[in-house]
């Protein structure tokens, strides 16, 4: 059964990472998370698409289980990695609109010999004391908020019913949310009671020199390349909500400099990674092909 | 006379003389006979027998004439008076004697003809017919078709067109009656599909049968297909148009019909009038045979310019034709050179309307800022201060571009050209032409500027006048006015105007400044676009190339131009006058480090100053070319540290401005020259600055600085009603008046008495003064004084009827409430009529369905299956499993296991707030004239007038206005919203004055729809201004009432919040804006989501204030709106 496969349980120990993500940081949003986590407040990540928030968890849960596992090996370390840092451990869980509290806290399966509980996502990392990232949770049913309520305040706690459980949250548990606030969605919004459980990064896009600096490191291409795909990103913008609903993202970014690395010519690649990827209209495009073919020879 | 007893004989008598005929005729006349007693009077009956019988004796087969005519009779007396159908029978009788097949035919045909022709026409239409009888078989035969087919003919064609018709065919049947007979039958069949253009085709015929008449029975062949399928509006004036051509010689006009019908048929239909007119006006002034090439040609054409493209084509055809006649037949053949010439330039243009959004967006995500782009001339119209509407320029904020592009043979490089000129104008913009800051320091020089202007503040004092201005000996007097009486800070409040306040000659400063700024930007623009170089290049060359002859010019003249060589990337071949080498060599160093990425505006700035008072000492004298020489490209010069050297020269550097400033130095015609070497001070030139580079087009900094200042101020100093910051300081009409006049950028000619200013100038001013409160609202409290919202007098409104409600309102300046200070009248819109919501419906039927596709989409999640209940259609799996899991663990399990398809609760109220007023009754084509809506007049009468007018001009207009669009729009969202089920009210609003708020109501938002309300819809029309606080309050009170989820007010207008006394000229318009937005807070208080829809293209700037944080969008194109609406609707509110 697909849920099984999904809820296995060597996920949230599996899911560890042993490499350091890449990550630029812009601001003081590192050490602000770092604060959040040592005293445990939930965080919350606002931005556009591609600002990297999924990134940034990421890259925190490894730096926060570096400095855990120097702090206290023990716990840790995975018998594989040989005492070498790992990350914490990091459930991500992508919300959509039928996304039920059952689906994050877990349900009872029937098996060969009967019934058998299967915990959910949310209650694994509550559990195993990672962080848990709720990514557009916006997005996910009303009743999931009433879930993390309890998580996130002083209580650190999660209820669970069906079991007549409650469970207190581990030592490293933590719970981060992200959510695009973009101006489409006037009837989706978080609701304040929950919104105010949280520390809020705001996300935008880095300016030119930084985000070439990611773009060479992401897609290993040439600093040449990565800065006038930098420029270009930054030119697009200019045109959010005079014609785009959303800039391009570094991530489409990346994508045209690992087609240019792949010896597709930049305007080509541009066109196809970005342009046609962020609008469908005409003259949009036909604009943004302009500044494209301006930037690059 | 008869008596029964006599017309018994006689009837008697006839049929028995009738039975030596074949049977039929007895037969026939006896049915005949009965039907017609008592119908006739026996004479008549005795005399229609008589002749009857006298008929079928006339000749051996007459008697067959004699059977038709028992046999048509009975039917044909019905239809006529006695007298009259005894006429009938003796024209029979006529026709017999003439050949009895006629007779036949005319009995046979009568019954049906005579129904559809007067009785007095019989005779006539015999006649007619007859006249194509001239004795042969061949022609009975054609005459008698003509009598057959009369019924037929006779149902598309009048009697007069039959007859023309029959002429017609007589004079083809002089040649042939074959063809005659062939054009009759093919005339049956085309004629009822040309419907009213029968009697034109006739016409037609008739023409091609006298002059050409082979090419009748083509031309038949013709019209069955191409008159009979162009389209009906069009064909009269095109068989009009054929029957001019036909007249002459050679004209085959079965091709004419051909291609002309492929023409019309391939052009969009509000061409097709045109291209007929087009062609009647060639065969007007020229042969006809231009005019059939014409439209054979114009569809070929077509294929490769667009229909107004062609208009020019065929204009330059008709000048060619008024030279040489006959080259112009080829020309419209297409076969001459000049009309491929002409085609080419006109097929590669690339017109600035068809591009504009692109472009648009193009600069604004260079700049990063909101930028309008515009036609030159609109610019110049403005009359500001720029004059040449064919050249690309800019003021800080809107790109302003040739209407066309066609300096190349190629759309594509066309575009390159449009895409290099907005580059470079979006670069100064981008760059920071207009951020010059007098204080800023340079990057590579020393700056002088500051010293300059104190050190040399006495020096100023003592130029004589006339040196400022210069080129113009009579501005003495002014200037002197101007300078004896100077405000301690005057002009200097912008930094460009301090800035060449240092120059004793405005207008070198400015040209030697543009030149190094262009320069600048260029390289920057290189820099930064690499993409473009190759495109920016070729323009350069292109620009080069057009550059006049140095060495023809005087001395001064020569190294300005010699620097914009350099400038434009020459570097082989340079001359420079020998004898100011050095200097040559030193200005192309400066250019030079212009073209380091890290050079500034100021930089330009300090290099200017370098570079006048290098140029002053050099007298403008007329040069020979052997005095020229060539400049060695020794690039060293760039090597060299600029720095270093500067700081050497630097006391000697301001010493020879200073001296440059001094009386007589420079100045061509001034007499008290002091130079010793000055000899043939005849031969020195006034300076004149040199001619524009195209690309670059007029540069004018210290304009373009003013107007960008209220926007800079604006920007930087976010809210207003803050203190506006550093060096800029709002100017005084004084001041500004004297920036004019001292200004470089405008080069006009002042009045002869020097004291006042000239009409022009005087108009520009005010003009430039308009403009810039346009810009700024800061400068609009000037001349009221401070902190006074100038508004009617009075205090708090009481409402004095059910339907009147009163409203506070938010005065920003005082920053509290004024109470009940705005009176709401709310009245139902009346009933008009309900066409234009049919017409609607009907005109944007395709739109209509797809957008009810698309809001049908969201029909699926309104019927989302529901879960979880305890009664239903279904089991619902996943319930049911965790019912039997819950039983297997013990446990009560969960009885809600079934799911049910149901409607899910969408709650939704809207409120459409609709904008009538009076600017809403422009045109959506028409160019919008902001201006005008801040030329409304103070005084209450002169407003009303104001209004009216403005309406009256609406009115006139029989296109389509922005308040048609937005009705529109009303009538498609009604049908959409019915499908999804919302709430929805819909309100128009406008008024005038405070205690006249008008709040029309459409459709209340708890009214269901009837028949009325369409009618309603058809009565939204332009009223007065557009006061939106009131009704934006009065709309939150209604939405407030409504226990929806979700509620939105949708704001949907054409400009500003605009009304007596809420905003006018003289008074901040900000307090509207204010007022706007505190409104909207205050609905969002209550849960309301407000939305702004705003077809205002300067929406930007002002909704940016006012919407701040709330959505809003403006629409490119008003066309849109319904659409957009729609899109924006659904959207929101799933």
């Amino acid at each position: 059964m697909a849920t099984e496969q999904m809820y296995n349980q060597t996920i949230i120990e599996e899911y560890v990472l042993s490499d350091e993500p890449y990550y630029l940081p812009l601001a003081d949003e590192i050490e602000i998370f770092e604060a959040a986590y040592h005293q445990r407040v939930p965080v919350l990540l606002k931005g556009p698409t591609g600002t990297g928030k999924t990134r940034f968890v990421e890259h925190m849960s490894w730096r926060l289980g570096e400095q855990l596992t120097v702090a206290k090996p023990s716990p840790k370390v995975d018998a594989s990695s040989n005492g070498h840092p790992v990350s914490l451990p990091l459930v991500t869980v992508a919300c959509h609109e039928d996304l039920t509290a059952s689906d994050l806290i877990g349900r009872y399966l029937l098996d060969r010999d009967g019934t058998r509980w299967q915990d959910g996502p949310l209650t694994r990392a509550v559990k195993s004391g990672g962080i848990c990232y709720l990514d557009e949770v916006v997005e996910a049913r009303k009743d999931t908020t009433v879930i993390i309520h309890p998580l996130t305040d002083h209580r650190r706690t999660l209820t669970i019913d069906k079991l007549g459980l409650v469970i207190d949250a581990a030592e490293g548990f933590l719970l981060v949310v992200s959510y695009n606030p973009g101006y489409q969605n006037a009837v989706k919004d978080l609701k304040h009671s929950t919104r105010q459980r949280f520390v809020a990064l705001e996300f935008d896009f880095p300016d030119e020199e930084h985000e070439a600096t990611i773009i060479a490191h992401e897609a290993d291409c040439d600093e040449e390349n990565a800065g006038l795909l930098a420029a270009l990103g930054g030119k697009i913008r200019n045109l959010r909500e005079h014609g785009l609903e959303e800039g391009a993202s570094t991530r489409v970014l990346i994508y045209a400099a690992k087609l240019i690395n792949e010896g597709i010519s930049p305007r080509r690649a541009c066109q196809v990674a970005v342009t046609w990827g962020i609008t469908d209209d005409a003259q949009v495009q036909r604009s943004i092909d302009e500044v494209v073919s301006s930037i690059f020879p | 006379m008869n008596t029964p007893k006599n017309s018994e004989q006689t009837m008697m008598n006839v049929r028995a003389e009738l039975e030596s005929f074949p049977s039929p005729v007895q037969a026939n006349f006896d049915r005949a006979r009965d039907a017609l007693t008592g119908r006739l009077a026996d004479d008549k009956l005795d005399d229609w027998a008589q002749l009857g019988l006298l008929i079928s004796k006339r000749t051996v087969r007459s008697w067959e004439a004699g059977a038709e005519l028992f046999n048509a009779s009975p039917m044909v007396q019905r239809q006529l008076p006695a007298g009259q159908f005894i006429s009938w029978v003796k024209i029979g009788d006529q026709l017999c004697t003439a050949s009895p097949s006629l007779a036949v035919a005319y009995f046979r045909a009568s019954p049906a003809a005579i129904q559809r022709l007067r009785p007095r026409y019989i005779s006539d239409w015999a006649q007619s017919c007859r006249a194509l009888y001239r004795g042969t078989w061949k022609s009975s035969a054609l005459a008698c078709k003509l009598f057959e087919a009369t019924p037929d003919l006779l149902e598309s064609l009048s009697f007069d067109e039959l007859r023309r018709f029959s002429e017609f065919l007589e004079e083809v049947s002089h040649r042939s009656y074959d063809m005659s007979g062939d054009a009759l039958e093919k005339g049956g069949e085309l004629f009822p599909k040309l419907g009213r253009d029968a009697g034109a085709f006739i016409g037609l015929s008739n023409t091609v049968a006298k002059n050409s008449w082979r090419h009748v029975q083509p031309m038949f062949e013709a019209a069955q297909f191409s008159l009979v399928e162009m389209p009906r509006e069009q064909r009269s004036s095109f068989i009009s148009l054929v029957n001019r051509l036909s007249t002459q010689e050679g004209i085959d006009p079965a091709k004419v019909m051909r291609d002309g019908a492929r023409a019309i048929g391939g052009v969009g239909h509000e061409w097709r009038d045109t291209l007929i007119d087009l062609t009647h006006r060639i065969a007007a002034e020229g042969s006809a045979e231009a005019s059939s090439a014409f439209l054979t040609t114009g569809p070929r054409v077509l294929e490769r310019v667009t229909f107004p493209q062609m208009v020019e084509w065929h204009s330059r055809g008709m000048q060619l034709m008024a030279e040489n006649e006959g080259a112009s037949e080829a020309y419209f053949k297409n076969e001459s050179s000049y009309s491929h010439e002409v085609l080419d330039a006109l097929s590669s243009s690339v017109e600035l309307d068809r591009v504009r959004e692109i472009i648009r967006m193009y600069c604004r995500m260079l700049a990063g800022q909101e930028i309008e782009v515009q036609a030159a001339q609109q610019l110049v119209d403005k009359n500001i201060g720029w004059f040449q509407g064919e050249l690309p320029t800019t003021e800080g904020t809107t790109i302003y571009l040739p209407k066309v592009i066609n300096r190349h043979p190629s759309k594509d490089r066309n575009f390159a050209f449009y895409k290099v000129i907005s580059t470079h104008q979006t670069g100064h913009i981008e760059f920071g032409s207009f951020r010059f800051s007098f204080e800023r320091p340079s990057t590579m020089f020393t700056d002088l500027r500051s010293q300059l202007a104190t050190s040399n503040g006495s020096a100023l004092e003592a130029i004589p006048s006339e040196i400022e201005e210069k080129p113009e000996p009579e501005t003495a007097a002014s200037t002197n006015g101007a300078v004896e009486n100077p405000e301690p800070d005057g002009h200097a409040s912008i930094p460009m105007s301090r800035f060449f306040d240092l120059f004793p000659d405005r207008k070198l400063g400015n040209d030697v400044f543009t030149i190094f700024e262009s320069t600048r930007v260029d390289s920057n623009v290189m820099d930064a676009y690499r993409g473009l170089a190759v495109s920016f290049k070729s323009v350069q060359d292109d620009a080069l190339g057009s550059r006049p002859d140095m060495t023809e010019l005087p001395a001064r003249e020569a190294l300005v131009e010699f620097m914009i060589r350099i400038s434009l990337g020459q570097s082989t071949d340079l001359v420079a006058p020998k004898r100011h080498m050095e200097v040559a060599r030193k200005l192309r160093r400066l250019i030079r480090l212009m073209q380091r990425d890290y050079a500034l505006v100021e930089d330009a700035a300090e290099a200017t100053i370098r570079a006048c008072a290098w140029l002053t000492e050099v007298r403008n004298e007329e040069l020979n070319e052997d005095e020229f020489e060539d400049l060695d490209d020794d690039e060293e010069d760039d090597e060299q540290d600029g720095d270093g050297e500067d700081e050497q020269d630097l006391q000697g550097m301001i010493q020879a401005f200073i001296e440059s400033m001094q009386p007589g130095e420079g100045v061509g015609e001034d007499e008290n020259a002091e130079e010793p070497e000055d000899i043939e001070e005849g031969d020195d030139q006034d300076y004149s600055s040199p001619q524009e580079v195209d690309y670059r087009g007029e540069f004018k900094p210290e304009l373009s600085q003013l107007l960008s200042q209220a926007q800079m101020q604006m920007m930087e100093g976010g809210e207003f009603g803050e203190d506006e910051t550093g060096e800029m300081t709002p100017l005084t009409q004084e001041q500004l008046q004297e920036m004019m006049k001292n200004s470089a950028d405008i080069d006009i000619q002042e009045g002869q008495d020097g004291e006042e200013m000239s009409p022009e100038l005087a108009e520009m001013l005010e003009n430039l003064l308009k403009e810039m409160q346009r810009r700024d609202p800061q400068a609009q409290s000037q001349p009221s004084g401070p902190m006074q919202h100038v508004d009617e007098e009075g205090g708090p409104l009481t409402p004095s009827a059910p339907d009147q409600y009163v409203y506070d309102e938010w005065d920003f300046r005082a920053n509290e409430y004024r109470p009940r200070w705005c009176m709401v009248h709310e009245k139902e819109m009346s009933s008009g009529d309900v066409s234009f919501y049919r017409d609607t419906l009907i005109e944007r039927a395709s739109l209509l369905t797809t957008i009810k596709k698309q809001f049908e989409l969201v029909m699926p999640e309104m019927y989302r299956k529901q879960k979880r209940l305890e009664d239903g259609e279904e089991l619902d799996f996943d319930p049911m499993l965790e019912a039997v899991i819950d039983l297997r663990v013990g446990s009560t399990p969960d009885e809600k296991i079934y799911w049910r398809r149901n409607k899910t609760e969408r709650s939704v109220a809207v409120a459409f707030l609709l904008d009538m007023s009076a600017s809403t009754a422009e045109a959506i084509e028409e160019a919008k004239r902001p201006n005008d809506d801040w030329g409304a007049p103070d005084d209450p009468v002169e407003y009303m007038v104001w209004l009216r007018s403005r309406r009256t001009e609406g009115l006139r207009k029989s296109y389509k206005r922005i308040v048609d669009v937005e009705k529109e729009g009303v009538v498609l969202l009604i049908n959409a919203l019915e499908t999804l089920g919302d709430d929805y009210g819909i309100y128009g609003f406008s008024g005038y004055g405070r205690e006249n708020v008008e709040f029309y109501v459409i459709k209340d938002l708890d009214e269901k729809f009837t028949e009325e309300i369409p009618r309603r819809i058809d009565r939204i029309a332009p009223l007065h201004a557009t006061r939106m606080g009131p009704s934006i309050r009065h709309a939150t009170q209604k939405l407030a009432n409504q226990d929806s989820r979700s509620r939105f007010l949708f704001l949907i207008s054409d400009g500003r919040p605009q009304d007596r006394g809420y905003s006018r000229e003289g008074v901040e318009k900000e307090y509207a804006v204010h007022d706007t937005r505190m409104a909207l807070m205050e609905a969002r208080r209550e849960g309301i989501v407000p939305f702004c829809l705003t077809v205002d293209k300067q929406g930007h700037d002002y909704l940016k204030v006012m919407m701040d944080d709330f959505n809003y969008e403006v629409l490119p194109d008003v066309s849109l709106l319904p659409q957009r609406l729609l899109m924006l609707y659904k959207r929101l509110t799933t």
